[in-house]
């Protein structure tokens, strides 16, 4: 059992840190278990028959065992001189300096343990006391007896005449009870049980401090995760935020692409129609190419402009109540020359009803729309077909709320499962070789799954690889409101240089 | 350091630092060997089943000063072991000195980097100015193939202000070199915050006389200066000695 107040936590100065057990003076107290050692001193004095008390440094009693002199001590201390002179004897015992002076003097031994002082008792009882050492330090002390000198031959004048009525003849066999034997050998019998103690404190120390240990660095463990699953958030942050400014960089530029680019198509287009005087066939030819490439340049523009909007955070959906059906039916139609030209057959699903009415940002969603065609167009080959399924409102159990489901489904060339996550990636393509058979930058299905995330809903693919693919669209009828993110400054860490 | 003026006692900390199986235990194995038990506690280790240092191992050595003071000095090693960062961060806590035992094979390089920037970086966490702190660096394994050379330790010390001493802990070479330097160290430091000498009556000469008088230096750089042990058998100590 240890003091409490030894536990007080006591901070390192500077640092807030909880000062460690290898900084404190370690007692008695806290090395040895207190039982078990009761249990060691018992054994002990029930084997030799002499008692032992074990103080600490403070003088705190921390085992005390009697044999033998409870009848003869009680006589003595029944009378007043008996005991005055007992209660002085046994305070020189306790607390006196553990020193030959002030009444001790040295064992009679030739080899005594350092530090063991031999007490004569004003009875002709006899008492060793010896310092506990630990690294330097005096722990405290055992007193060992009182034992009865084998060279006391009868009871001396100091304990007869204390009071005329001490009887002799009764207080001789009392202290025949109490172990008798040479100053010398219960030397031995001392010094064996300091062995013993020592032992005791040596386990008991590493025991204490290993276990405090255990208890600090685990705290300790604790709190560097805690800092350093702080600093990966906030690094975290800055990454999201360096990616978003990436964005936002991507998203100006496109935009003064877009600007020029236009000028060049819209004075292509009035040089193709002879607004600035004739051309001749072949001109005419080269000018359209031109306005050609432009459009094809604005649209990959278009695409990186809404991908690095959206990433950058800045995309704004203005929902507003829709008729689906209209949105479907003028995709399908923007789409339709392009399938035509392919040779690939379009046809759409839809539900009975005239009039689909949900919130939706009309743009966005039409270009989720074209996008999923377009691609599916795209990847199938002449005289494959191209279906749109629009489901009614209804509970979409993804969505955990009412809505509705757009199913664009091709015969085309398929998509390899382990690809299915990617493809939804900003610049992604299935085949990516320089000699791919089709063109684009990788940028539909990125727009359309942030365009469908941008709604609450959800897109997802299914496919096999020869026979065709299946995008699936679950969209919210109520689109719920967007989120917005925060950002915190970076970290600066002083480096230090190499030494080695 | 701990001083207690009242009771009059005064607990200087020396830690031993480095990475993983760089000898620090090896180094207070030796000392405790060639240390007169009167003077010195007995080596506390707390290893795994392995052999690796778990959570620290303690070597205290003690003794009063001609003016009776209680002196203590405490020796730690931290586990090398690199999981066991938040460990070395409490054992490295109100350290007086450092000793850095770093393994001297050119392999190692790399691993003495991280962890001297390691004892930096903890040293800091506890609040000790690593500019200020004494710290020796101890190259030990010089047996081994793949050491530096001199010219290269030469450049190592060159380099920094720290001393830089050459062991084979297991053959005590360098080890009590080692802790010469440290000790030194951190009786100046100590002398600069806390005027030893002037309150405590602890001179340099004083501390670390009473220090190596009581442990055998036969065969070290130490021998001239402290001497024989007085009744002991020197030739009866671990290891046969040896210098740099």
């Amino acid at each position: 059992m240890s003091d409490p107040t030894r536990d007080t936590l006591r901070l390192v100065e500077g640092t807030g840190r909880r000062e460690s057990v290898l900084q404190r003076k370690l007692t008695l107290r806290d090395m040895l278990d207190l039982q078990t050692f009761t249990d060691l001193v018992k054994n002990f004095v029930e084997l030799y028959k002499v008692g032992i008390k074990v103080f600490d440094e403070k003088g705190a009693k921390l085992a005390d065992i009697k044999i033998g002199n409870g009848d003869f001590c009680g006589y003595v201390f029944s009378f007043p001189e008996g005991r005055h002179r007992c209660t002085a004897t046994v305070s020189r015992v306790k607390d006196g300096p553990i020193s030959p002076s002030h009444g001790a003097r040295m064992p009679l031994s030739s080899e005594p343990p350092p530090g063991m002082i031999a007490l004569p008792c004003f009875t002709g009882l006899r008492y060793l006391v010896t310092p506990i050492r630990w690294e330097g330090d005096s722990l405290g002390r055992v007193v060992f007896g009182p034992f009865t000198p084998d060279d006391l031959k009868e009871l001396p004048l100091s304990l007869t005449e204390i009071d005329q009525g001490f009887d002799v003849a009764r207080a001789t066999p009392m202290m025949e009870k109490i172990r008798r034997a040479p100053e010398g050998t219960v030397v031995k019998v001392m010094a064996h049980f300091g062995q013993l103690l020592e032992t005791l404190v040596a386990a008991g120390q590493k025991t204490y401090l290993t276990s405090q240990m255990h208890i600090e660095a685990t705290l300790e463990s604790n709190k560097e995760l805690e800092a350093r699953n702080k600093k990966l958030e906030e690094m975290n942050a800055r990454l999201k935020e360096l990616d978003r400014l990436k964005s936002s960089f991507l998203a100006t530029v496109s935009h003064e692409l877009r600007t020029p680019l236009t000028s060049i198509i819209g004075y292509s287009e009035m040089l193709a129609e002879g607004l600035a005087g004739p051309l001749n066939p072949e001109q005419v030819e080269y000018v359209r190419t031109i306005m050609e490439k432009g459009e094809t340049l604005l649209k990959l523009i278009s695409s990186i402009l809404d991908v690095s909007q959206i990433e950058a955070g800045k995309l704004r959906l203005n929902f507003e109540p829709l008729n689906v059906l209209e949105l479907v039916h003028g995709s399908v139609t923007s789409v339709k020359p392009q399938a035509q030209k392919k040779g690939v057959i379009l046809e759409t699903r839809l539900p009975p009803t005239q009039n689909l009415r949900v919130s939706a940002d009309r743009d966005k969603l039409k270009q989720v729309l074209v996008n999923l065609l377009a691609n599916a167009v795209k990847f199938t080959n002449k005289g494959g077909t191209v279906s749109l399924f629009l489901s009614e409102v209804g509970p979409q159990p993804e969505l955990g709320a009412d809505g509705y489901r757009i199913i664009v489904e091709d015969s085309g060339v398929g998509i390899p499962q382990d690809q299915f996550d990617k493809i939804f990636e900003s610049f992604y393509q299935v085949d990516n070789s320089s000699t791919r058979e089709f063109g684009g930058a990788g940028l539909g299905l990125a727009i359309v799954k942030s365009f469908v995330n941008g709604h609450g809903g959800q897109v997802r693919v299914s496919s096999e690889v020869g026979r065709g693919s299946r995008f699936t669209v679950v969209l919210p009828a109520t689109p719920p409101q967007p989120r917005t993110t925060t950002v915190l400054p970076p970290a600066v860490q002083e480096a230090v240089p190499d030494r080695f | 350091m701990q001083l207690n003026q009242a009771q009059r006692e005064l607990t200087v900390k020396v830690v031993y630092y480095g990475p993983g199986l760089s000898g620090k235990t090896t180094n207070l194995q030796m000392i405790h060997a060639r240390t007169r038990p009167e003077v010195r506690g007995r080596l506390l280790t707390v290893e795994t089943h392995d052999d690796r240092t778990l959570f620290f191992d303690l070597l205290p050595v003690f003794f009063s000063t001609a003016n009776g003071f209680k002196v203590k000095v405490k020796l730690f090693t931290v586990p090398g072991q690199v999981i066991h960062n938040a460990t070395r961060r409490i054992v490295l806590q109100s350290a007086d000195a450092v000793a850095f035992i770093a393994d001297s094979r050119r392999s190692a390089s790399a691993e003495n980097n991280a962890y001297w920037r390691n004892l930096h970086e903890n040293m800091r966490e506890n609040g000790l100015d690593p500019g200020e702190t004494p710290v020796v660096i101890q190259f030990n394994k010089r047996d081994l193939p793949d050491t530096r050379s001199d010219a290269e330790i030469e450049e190592t010390r060159r380099r920094g202000k720290e001393p830089v001493i050459g062991a084979v802990a297991i053959r005590c070479e360098g080890v009590l070199e080692t802790l010469y330097y440290v000790l030194q160290g951190a009786w100046r430091s100590l002398e600069a915050r806390a005027q030893l000498s002037k309150n405590v009556g602890l001179t340099e000469g004083e501390f670390l006389g009473q220090i190596f008088h009581n442990i055998d230096v036969k065969g070290t750089e130490l021998e001239e200066r402290f001497g024989p042990v007085v009744g002991r058998d020197p030739d009866k100590a671990a290891g046969n000695g040896g210098g740099r």
